[in-house]
């Protein structure tokens, strides 16, 4: 499966085990966050580590992500690679988003 | 240093997964180039919106049509064509170069799609747009300093 989850403390931890989250699995990715937040999880970290690529339908499903979230849990990001980081720089995504060097950085103080 | 006026020529089915092919073509392409790994990855990134485009919008993600994309080298640049023989993209969608407004405290107007066109028109150095005889392409270049 390319989506897995996992529990550290009151965070669910979502982690995309693909090198590439374009539009050919955008749409399925935010099925399945939308699930995580529907089923009451609502501090969410994605673990990016492992995509080198992201287009711009990647990031569509992520800011779906946040925005379901927002006003009533934590939506954050962490491990992003250069290619992945610059995305958000260029579209300004980093002004919306918390990112995080690591999923540890992202849940501490829990 | 490459040779001028190299032509690569490609075709896919209109199917998402798709992508990565051409993808790694123009990264096979890229290192030919001097362009540096931030530049490279760049450049996948536009081809890669305008071929979702293309699929998504030219065909409505219908598989069983050609998506043809052309990868030109000449001395001084790399041009890119993404061509579809699908719906043609409205001339009010390519002229949009209003950047997003991005405002932390207003969720409702975050953008969930329609990111694409603009962020291939921040990052190559000319674009265009031409429908001849129902073929619709999308031509993009990228300047190569030596």
């Amino acid at each position: 499966m390319a989506f897995e989850t996992r529990e550290e403390g009151t965070y669910t931890v979502v982690l995309v085990d693909e090198s590439r989250l374009d539009a050919s699995i955008a749409e399925s990715f935010k099925v399945f966050l939308f699930d995580q937040i529907d089923s009451g999880k609502n501090k969410i970290v994605v673990d990016l580590s492992q995509i080198r690529f992201m287009d711009s339908s990647g990031l569509g499903a992520l800011v779906a992500g946040l925005k379901k979230t927002s006003g009533s849990g934590l939506f954050s990001l962490a491990s992003a690679q250069p290619a992945v980081k610059d995305l958000f720089d260029l579209t300004s995504m980093d002004k919306l988003f918390s990112l995080h060097d690591s999923v540890a950085d992202a849940v501490q103080g829990d | 240093m490459t040779d001028s006026n190299q032509l690569l020529r490609l075709q896919i089915d209109s199917q998402l997964s798709n992508t990565t092919l051409v993808a790694m073509a123009v990264r096979g392409v890229c290192a030919m180039t001097t362009l540096s790994p931030v530049e490279i990855n760049r450049l996948e990134l536009c081809l890669v919106e305008i071929v979702n485009n293309a699929i998504e919008h030219a065909y409505g993600n219908e598989a069983g049509h050609p998506v043809e994309i052309c990868i030109g080298l000449d001395k001084n640049s790399m041009n890119i064509s993404v061509s579809d023989w699908g719906s043609s993209i409205p001339s009010d969608v390519i002229d949009s170069q209003e950047p997003e407004e991005i405002n932390p405290d207003h969720p409702e107007a975050w953008l969930c799609s329609g990111r694409g066109l603009h962020i291939v028109n921040k990052l190559m150095d000319d674009v265009s747009y031409e429908t001849d005889e129902g073929k619709n392409s999308f031509i993009m270049s990228k300047a190569l300093r030596y």
